[in-house]
């Protein structure tokens, strides 16, 4: 095959990869023809050079230790706020007056970055494991609670009309067609949950705290451990974009023989 | 019966304010009469009504919101310079497409904040740092919600200005960013929470004013009460600004009214 054809097919491809390499190459070599200034110079590392801190943390086991306890924050919040968020979603999509009662709460809360809870999180709960597992919960739970409300709220009448016409009662109505109908939108607002979730581990772990990835990166920055501060972004990152295509694709398969996608936002 | 007919017609707002105010009064009385408030660890709304109007008569509060804003308008204009043009040349150039999209894709889906350090460190607790911070958090909505407004472009039109022998020029003003215009709205207020985010994280690791750092201050000094209105005044500008391109969104596109959620 010539050149210019497997070029044609795989465009995509290598130009998407191509340009990541392009950028980690001219990253690479500005010392070379470039002397940094010596303020510079201390903010400054290569991808070489997080590589080998990379690989120098991942030996003497210190990126394990501070993974596992962001694992157990972001587990413990996602979980606990699936636990909370489906349930009342589904309830807050049946009941009129429960979505009336409660929607000033969501929609405030919603709106309003959950970050800004942390310092009183961290003054009632300490700066143990709990305050990072609720604001992760703080971030995580509503997208989740609004996606199943949407989901909920979009079932075909039709359908809950034929169910009931043949005598079902409301818990049955939810598991035959509420419940099926929801789940796209469910994984849809998991995959949002996701990064909110990690978004709170992160910034949980800057403040007051002594362990996990969060920990790591600021106590990092505060030493101008520049290289290890990207080691631990890289892994974020990694972390983030593999969660993300997962659920990606688990929704594409959920929801191909739908019309039309769940919808994110 | 008018009373009545008043009732139905707008339950659903009578059911939230009867809601948020049952839960400020028992939370008043349950914190006065059952559990005598701890102020270390627990506040009550009369305190911070108290504490809000001290606020709002001093200058501090003014200062450190005037603080927090001019770096989130920095942060944000250079998002909508940059990003808006960016989704552009992604959405029409194939291989502009190609060429950034796994990159960008990837940069989207990480918490960027997690930089918030080496931003603060590097370009200091001043206005740069955050500024910085808020356009590395905010200029993803504008590139991909623009490049989405973009490719969404009806491809009749665009045959029509050509059959008209309008050139790149007309094609861009005529009809791709009138019809992109709605997805930037929408990847605006996107990119309002994320720069908020920013700024927070940014005041919270290192400020010395700034509304971010009045909550934190708060906290640390267990001033309950300032804490609650630095709180409750930041959600109520998240909350109006979301409001307002809410609004905008649906004045530019009425069509797209269906398609929200919430």
């Amino acid at each position: 095959m010539k050149p210019a054809k497997i070029f044609a097919e795989h465009e995509s491809l290598i130009l998407g990869t191509g340009f990541i390499v392009l950028l980690l190459v001219i990253w690479e070599s500005i010392p070379f023809w470039y002397t940094l200034p010596k303020g510079m110079a201390l903010f400054f590392t290569t991808p070489s050079r997080i590589a080998a801190a990379f690989y120098e943390l991942l030996l003497d086991g210190t990126i394990e230790k501070h993974f596992y306890i962001s694992a157990v924050a972001f587990l413990a919040g996602l979980g606990l706020s699936i636990i909370v968020g489906l349930p009342l979603g589904l309830v807050m999509g049946r009941s009129a007056t429960l979505e009336h009662l409660l929607d000033p709460y969501v929609t405030a809360a919603n709106a309003t970055p959950r970050i800004v809870f942390l310092p009183l999180l961290i003054l009632w709960f300490g700066i143990g494991i709990w305050s990072k597992i609720l604001i992760v919960f703080a971030g995580a739970v509503f997208p989740l609670l609004i996606n199943t409300y949407v989901g909920v709220k979009n079932v075909n009448r039709v359908l809950v009309n034929v169910v009931r016409s043949f005598g079902a009662n409301e818990w049955q109505v939810m598991k035959i067609v509420v419940l099926p109908n929801s789940v796209p939108y469910i994984i849809a607002g998991l995959r949002l949950a996701i990064g909110r979730a990690i978004l709170g581990v992160v910034v949980g772990e800057f403040f007051g705290s002594s362990h996990g990835l969060g920990y790591m990166i600021a106590s990092a920055a505060t030493n101008y451990k520049v290289d290890v501060v990207f080691v631990g972004v890289a892994i974020f990152m990694a972390l983030s974009v593999i969660l993300t295509l997962a659920v990606k694709q688990l929704e594409s398969r959920l929801a191909s023989w739908r019309p039309e996608a769940a919808k994110s936002f | 019966m008018a009373a009545q007919a008043f009732f139905t017609e707008h339950r659903r707002l009578w059911l939230a304010l009867c809601s948020v105010f049952f839960l400020v009064a028992s939370w008043e009385l349950v914190l006065t009469y059952v559990f005598p408030v701890d102020p270390f660890f627990f506040t009550k709304p009369s305190l911070i009504a108290t504490a809000f109007r001290e606020q709002l008569q001093g200058s501090k509060l003014w200062h450190d919101l005037a603080v927090s804003s001019q770096a989130f308008i920095w942060g944000f204009a250079f998002a909508v310079i940059v990003g808006i043009p960016v989704g552009l040349v992604m959405g029409w150039r194939r291989r502009v497409e190609y060429s950034l999209d796994p990159f960008l894709t990837a940069l989207y889906a990480s918490p960027l904040v997690a930089l918030a350090p080496l931003f603060i460190i590097v370009f200091g607790v001043g206005v740069l740092g955050k500024a910085a911070l808020v356009f590395l958090l905010a200029v993803f909505p504008f590139i991909f919600n623009t490049f989405a407004g973009v490719k969404s472009t009806d491809a009749l039109l665009i045959n029509v200005i050509r059959s008209f022998g309008g050139n790149e020029k007309d094609l861009y003003l005529k009809v791709i960013l009138p019809s992109t215009i709605p997805y930037i709205v929408a990847g605006a207020r996107l990119a309002i929470g994320r720069g908020l985010v920013g700024i927070i994280v940014g005041e919270f690791y290192a400020a010395s004013e700034g509304i971010g750092f009045a909550i934190s201050q708060a906290g640390d000094t267990y001033r309950l009460p300032d804490m609650f209105v630095g709180i409750i005044i930041l959600s109520l500008i998240a909350i109006i600004l979301t409001e307002l391109m809410r609004r905008l969104e649906l004045t530019v596109a009425p069509w797209r009214a269906s398609d929200e959620v919430r």
